[in-house]
């Protein structure tokens, strides 16, 4: 399926027009292009959440001692949650706000595909490389704390994904915050620390936070990781819920992200910085 | 005949050298409401204000104008003249207040997807590419997004490098090359898409002289192969005059001129009339200052001479004031009119082409 059908104004060449499998090609082939040739973000972002997640351990286990090794597999399927929500939100945050500094979030608005299957797919490449880092963090944690965990992996990817899902809806409007207030986005990024009281709220006790981001996906993957419940074992509410949440939030954070770049146009501020 | 559009109280008719046959407002270049096949960009009644209250800053005031598929037309403008917002605007980047465009006959505002299948743009102060990409990576990524195949460009986009004296660096990255390459990057990127009408803001910007000579060349070529159409926003009169087909000149939001380059220097505002006398004192210079555009003054060998620009009735002005003063003229001459002579006459002197744009946007 093409953007646009194709039009009369064609050159000797005849350029073809791109389907949606080409704009989902260029834009995970440059994130993956980014991801190897500049190693060193995702390298430090890998040895700054392991070296929190030691002081957590071994400074909990000295202070706690047998209380912290009792939960300890609570802490680690919550820390990689938050590795992966952090990833995901600061990513998409950041990454318009570059756009922004570069000239390149309006040649991104200007494309026939339409902005959103772009940021959408932008979306998707920043969790892909967030999951491929987290990933590596947990295997290091599980080594680390001697720890084992149920790791069934359809249940665990699309619960996870399911999750950050609403975290991408608070970057998209955090990033259209940041494109029409510019210098922002530092303030923006103290929503993480936010993550942690999402991640240890007790959804499955409190009705209502089921709805807030992150909230019911922890509480969903935990059991998933530590008890081993399978995705088709979860109360048919609550997959439904946690999807509502997922789509919710990205629809909303889109909004937001739109009209906050439709105010920004109408102030004539979207490319400065 | 030339067109001059005059706004408000400057409203006035201009004469020309020689009576050419006579164009109506309906015919010129300058007017969309007759729209053909032939105009690839219509803009019509754009008007942007920023701000409100007694802070409010007119950047775009009614500005209409169209340009024929195939042809390269100058944005001109002293700092605030609009340009930046007129391109922004037309681009749909900024909502202006009122006003259409249209590209290709269609609404940039009512359909921006389809018609953004016709453009795209380079960005005055902006890089327009990814710097962590190559250059061959950031031609085929652009392609892509533009709503292009890249591999059916691809040969395009190996004469383009050629073209732009970019092959050697094609598969290097971006960030490590030097001001003037990633210039021609960012162009080369516009360039690699399939965009019939193609802004560019300043694209000879911080570029030598060397390669702004192989750019204006190569893009003149790139024009004619491609019948892009070309909107070209720039402070260097030499790219304008080199590039372009057409000029529209930009003052306090509004067109104030729109025709050939040929033909703007055929026009009184091109005309300078340089006297030296030792007669002038510096009283006089105000006098004439206050009645005149000066567009030089210096004093050599005890003998002031002012350059002014006017028409053959100011000039006749200018030698009766000076005789009112007893002042005996030395030297009357005639410099050649060059398009900065037009443009500081049409814009009052208030354009000075070597600083930046600081246009409200």
């Amino acid at each position: 399926m093409s953007a646009e059908p194709a039009d009369d104004h064609s050159t000797a060449e005849d350029p073809r027009p791109a389907t949606y499998y080409h704009l989902a090609k260029a834009v995970l082939y440059r994130e993956y292009l980014i991801f190897v040739r500049y190693p060193a973000n995702a390298i430090g972002g890998i040895v700054i959440s392991l070296f929190f997640f030691g002081l957590l351990f071994y400074g909990g286990r000295m202070i706690a001692g047998q209380a912290l090794t009792d939960s300890i597999e609570g802490i680690i399927v919550g820390y990689f949650l938050w590795t992966l929500a952090v990833g995901a939100y600061s990513s998409i945050s950041n990454d318009i706000g570059s756009e922004v500094q570069w000239g390149t979030l309006e040649r991104h608005i200007m494309t026939p595909f339409g902005f959103a299957p772009v940021a959408l797919l932008k979306g998707v490449a920043k969790v892909v490389r967030t999951f491929l880092t987290s990933a590596l963090i947990l295997a290091v944690m599980l080594l680390l704390t001697d720890t084992a965990l149920q790791l069934p992996l359809v249940t665990t990817t699309v619960v996870s994904a399911l999750a950050i899902c609403s975290v991408l809806g608070l970057g998209f409007a955090a990033g259209g915050i940041a494109v029409l207030y510019k210098r922002i986005s530092n303030w923006l990024n103290f929503l993480q620390f936010g993550f942690i009281l999402l991640i240890s709220a007790p959804a499955f006790d409190l009705g209502w936070a089921r709805l807030l981001p992150l909230a019911l996906g922890s509480s969903m993957l935990q059991r998933a990781m530590i008890d081993g419940t399978r995705l088709w074992e979860f109360p048919l509410l609550d997959l439904v819920t946690l999807v509502a949440v997922a789509v919710g939030y990205v629809l909303a954070g889109y909004a937001v992200f739109e009209a906050a770049t439709r105010r920004a146009r109408r102030l004539g501020v979207l490319g400065d910085y | 005949m030339p067109v001059f559009l005059f706004a408000g109280d400057k409203r006035r008719t201009m004469t020309t050298q020689e009576p050419p046959t006579p164009r109506t407002a309906q015919q010129s270049a300058a007017d969309p409401s007759t729209e053909t096949d032939d105009q690839a960009l219509v803009v019509e009644g754009l008007s942007k204000r920023f701000g409100s209250g007694e802070a409010a800053v007119t950047a775009v005031d009614d500005v209409s104008f169209s340009v024929e598929r195939g042809s390269v037309v100058g944005l001109l403008g002293p700092n605030g003249a609009g340009k930046t917002t007129t391109i922004k605007s037309v681009l749909g980047m900024v909502l202006p207040d009122t006003g259409s465009v249209r590209v290709e006959g269609i609404d940039v505002y009512d359909r921006p997807r389809k018609a953004y299948r016709h453009v795209d743009a380079m960005l005055e102060g902006a890089r327009n590419d990814y710097w962590r990409l190559t250059v061959r990576e950031n031609l085929r990524y652009f392609a892509t997004i533009s709503g292009v195949d890249p591999d059916s460009v691809a040969d395009r986009h190996e004469r383009l490098l050629d073209q732009l004296d970019l092959t050697d660096k094609a598969d290097e990255a971006v960030r490590s090359l030097s001001r003037g390459m990633k210039q021609k990057v960012s162009l080369a990127s516009v360039l690699a898409t399939d965009a019939s009408v193609v802004f560019l803001d300043e694209p000879t910007l911080g570029l030598d002289v060397e390669s702004s000579l192989t750019l204006r060349r190569e893009l003149r070529r790139i024009v004619a192969e491609r019948d892009l159409t070309v909107v070209l926003s720039s402070h260097d009169m030499d790219v304008i005059e080199d590039v372009c087909d057409r000029v529209i000149i930009m003052n306090d939001g509004r067109v104030i001129a729109d025709d050939s380059v040929e033909e703007l220097l055929r026009q009184p505002e091109a005309s300078r009339f340089r006297v030296a006398s030792p007669d002038i004192d510096e009283r006089l210079r105000e006098r004439i200052g206050e009645r005149f555009t000066v567009t030089d003054t210096s004093v050599t060998d005890g003998a002031t001479r002012i350059e002014v620009a006017t028409d053959s009735a100011g000039f006749y002005d200018l030698v009766d004031l000076l005789r009112a003063d007893g002042v005996t003229l030395e030297s009357v001459t005639t410099p050649d009119p060059d398009l900065e002579d037009v443009f500081l006459g049409l814009t009052n002197g208030a354009g000075d082409t070597r600083d930046t744009d600081g246009d409200a946007r």
